[in-house]
């Protein structure tokens, strides 16, 4: 989706008119800024698209360009080069906060292999029923019905105790199905990583699901959490 | 964005709202909910079963106002169908009804689905049309 340039296709430096790939904010030849690369945001750090990333590493790299491309640097500049150094400045933000976090990262390489995520894929195509997290629904309507009574109750001036106790206990429970999904996406990651091109389409349905059903629990948990009033 | 002037009528005055008897052999239950926005929609239906006519319709649905229009709006047209001219109602129908908006479809989506699992539930406590069930689940 955001590679709109081949890899294998150079682009001639607007400064020393050496190609290079379209992967940096720098020619690597005669050092000058480039305009925004038409690049994924792994490609920005110079790192393959991974699940398991090396933070730290991701953070000084962060550090680096940020200060490479500090529009400060740029103040005797061609205008072009003023220009760039906002817009790369403006990208490796957006990349260094999607990578960062661990659901964002995922839900930005499945975009890039193509997946459909959260409402996208709802509008275009009919939503496929297995997707639907089916045994929670039970469970997720009699915890809204659960809500709503202490909404009104709430409205009345009264406290049900008992209702919110059972609200509280709904409240572990899916707070401990929610680390169950953490930790299965986090098993995918490495199966995404780590097992080769043929397991990457089972690893990557798989974490579509898991991000929906992530997406479906974390909803809930706001939702109690805000009745509750913690 | 503006909910249409249908969308906010169905939202504030909300039709065949509440609940059936799950238990009874006349009632089918469906049960649907969108992973994408957490909406979770319940429709019932208490079929005639001399007639197979659905004497009535209730819903009850959390979601946006959108999902919930949907859902009022299709309690309201399965109403006096039979069920087989009630599974004909098809989501796009919902939308041009309610003017949905594109990122608003799910929820038309999700109402025809609860229709469907209503009717499917229906179908199955009397044993209508499990044969066809059977051969459609074995070619999948």
């Amino acid at each position: 989706m955001l590679k709109v340039l081949d890899s294998a296709v150079p682009i001639a430096c607007w400064s020393c008119s050496i190609g290079h790939n379209d992967f940096t904010l720098f020619c690597p030849h005669c050092s000058k800024i480039q305009p925004p690369p038409g690049c994924d945001y792994f490609s920005v750090f110079g790192m393959e698209p991974r699940l398991s990333l090396d933070l730290p590493a991701l953070e000084a790299e962060f550090h680096r360009l940020s200060r490479k491309l500090h529009p400060d640097r740029f103040a005797r500049a061609l205008e072009n080069e003023k220009q760039w150094s906002l817009a790369d400045t403006a990208l490796l933000n957006d990349a260094y906060r999607t990578l960062k976090d661990p659901l964002r990262r995922t839900e930005y390489l499945l975009k890039l292999e193509g997946a459909e995520i959260g409402e996208e894929h709802s509008g275009k195509n009919r939503v496929d029923p297995s997707r639907v997290p089916a045994d929670l629904l039970e469970e997720v309507f009699e915890l809204n019905m659960q809500l709503e009574e202490m909404r009104a109750a709430r409205k009345m001036g009264e406290e049900d105790l008992e209702l919110q106790a059972s609200l509280t206990q709904a409240k572990q429970k899916f707070q401990g199905l929610l680390e169950i999904v953490d930790k299965d996406l986090r098993a995918e990651w490495t199966a995404w990583d780590d097992g080769g091109q043929a397991a990457r389409p089972a690893a990557q349905n798989k974490m579509v699901a898991l991000l929906d059903r992530r997406r479906y629990l974390s909803n809930l948990l706001r939702d109690v959490n805000e009745t509750l009033g913690d | 964005m503006a909910y249409s002037d249908r969308v906010i009528d169905h939202y504030n005055n909300p039709r065949n709202v509440g609940q059936l008897d799950k238990t009874s052999t006349e009632v089918g239950t469906g049960l649907v909910g969108a992973p994408e926005c957490g909406d979770v929609m319940r429709l019932q239906i208490r079929v005639n079963p001399e007639t197979q006519v659905i004497e009535e319709a209730r819903f009850k649905t959390f979601g946006c106002g959108s999902a919930i229009a949907s859902s009022s709006l299709a309690t309201e047209w399965i109403k006096g169908r039979t069920v087989d001219d009630a599974l004909g109602i098809k989501n796009t129908d919902i939308v041009k009804e309610l003017s949905l908006p594109p990122v608003k479809i799910h929820c038309s989506v999700l109402a025809e689905d609860a229709i469907r699992a209503a009717i499917g539930d229906w179908k199955k406590k009397n044993g209508v049309g499990e044969m066809a069930e059977t051969a459609t689940a074995t070619a999948r």
